[in-house]
């Protein structure tokens, strides 16, 4: 089973709850598919055993074949290349490797060579759950080919958590997409409960089966309530929001390792989402 | 021909700040003395939206681009279609921006004046 923990809002607890379901978890893998911004593995502190360069392909155009008709400009939606008066621009940190251009070249001018844009590492936590995270060089456009990668190494795994990026566009679709089941983390203020229709919309487009975790329960006003109520969206379960949690939290701890309250409520929310009947 | 980043289409437009996500080109044609509106359509890119609108303005038969900036993907897209570009300063109209090209009160540029809007920034 793939679990899907997402948001929309940056900051309600995505990390949190992921690295702590992975820790009350027998037998779960967790990848960090928050590539612009990892950070599970500061609280699963595993050792690295494994890191692998991912490359992105960028075209390079022969220019003794090229005959500047414009059909790979016309064609590329990223302005990614670029046919001038007498030669063809590559913007390579534009390109999406979508192998487009090559394709529409009549002349057959294009090849394509690769670059690294970012890393994917590999490590078990001191109980020896394994973890894989990838990491982006910053100033590249897309993250999607590293978060692909995640998910090929980890397809044979019986239960994977997969913390998601924030946000609702193309790196959250490519986290999500393979998922049977996701669990939105939803902080009750109104710019929580805001970002978080948008993920529901998402989820229903999808087709992937949902419930909601309230984290920070207390803050904020019951806004989340009623809309979860009207849209009949699935409560797994409420965590309170705790001063102790939060100085756990920011000493990089696993509060379910330090607190048995804490463990309990997410052992619970773990095992409505394995147990779950149809329609839940 | 002469293209000009401005807001609205005519010649009393005011001009754009902005030249890859400029709204509009204004095209004049010195030896017809007629201008031409088009719409940027590169406008809405997410990223690249230089490199295209100098591509468009080349297959509209520009080669002299009025601008307020230029970034560095643009900057290699002017030269790589041969134009040349004078930057203007002040917030005028098209008309009045012309003319101050036509009387040689605008210096001409081959160096990009913005940093990358990609990635980070140097510091």
């Amino acid at each position: 089973m793939r679990i899907a923990i997402l948001s929309g809002k940056g900051g309600t607890g995505k990390t949190t709850v992921a690295t702590n379901l992975l820790s009350v978890s027998d037998n779960g893998v967790l990848i960090d598919t928050d590539v612009e911004e990892p950070n599970s593995h500061l609280f699963l502190k595993p050792q690295i055993h494994h890191s692998e360069a991912i490359k992105k392909r960028y075209p390079i155009v022969d220019e003794t074949l090229c005959n500047l008709c414009g059909a790979c400009g016309d064609f590329c939606r990223f302005n990614a290349i670029l046919p001038a008066k007498k030669q063809v621009l590559v913007f390579k940190e534009l390109c999406h490797d979508c192998g487009g251009c090559q394709m529409v070249c009549p002349q057959g001018a294009i090849q394509y060579k690769e670059r690294s844009i970012g890393m994917v590492h590999t490590g078990k936590t001191d109980t020896n759950q394994v973890m894989h995270y990838g990491e982006l060089i910053v100033g590249e456009i897309s993250g999607v080919p590293i978060i692909e990668r995640l998910h090929q190494i980890t397809k044979d795994e019986d239960l994977v958590f997969i913390d998601s990026p924030p946000g609702t566009a193309c790196s959250t679709v490519a986290a999500i997409e393979s998922a049977d089941y996701a669990i939105i983390v939803a902080e009750p203020t109104p710019f929580g409960v805001s970002d978080m229709k948008m993920v529901v919309e998402l989820l229903r487009n999808l087709h992937i089966p949902m419930g909601v975790v309230v984290n920070k329960d207390g803050l904020g006003d019951d806004e989340i309530y009623r809309y979860c109520e009207t849209e009949s969206v699935h409560i797994l379960g409420r965590i309170p929001f705790k001063k102790e949690y939060a100085r756990h939290y920011a000493g990089g701890t696993l509060i379910s390792k330090v607190d048995e309250e804490y463990r309990k409520n997410l052992t619970g929310i773990l095992a409505q989402v394995i147990g779950r009947k149809e329609g839940v | 021909m002469l293209a000009v980043c401005a807001k609205e289409p005519g010649l009393d437009s005011k001009v754009d700040e902005r030249f890859g996500r400029a709204e509009y080109y204004v095209i004049f044609d010195e030896a017809k003395n007629m201008p031409q509106s088009i719409e940027n359509k590169a406008k809405f890119e997410a990223g690249g939206a230089g490199g295209t609108a100098v591509r468009l303005l080349n297959e509209n038969g520009v080669d002299v681009l009025l601008a307020p900036e230029l970034g560095p993907k643009a900057m290699d897209a002017i030269k790589a279609f041969e134009m040349t570009v004078y930057r203007y300063t002040e917030q005028k109209t098209v008309r009045e921006t012309i003319e101050d090209y036509k009387a040689g009160k605008l210096s001409k540029i081959d160096t990009s004046t913005t940093p990358s809007k990609h990635g980070l920034r140097k510091v």
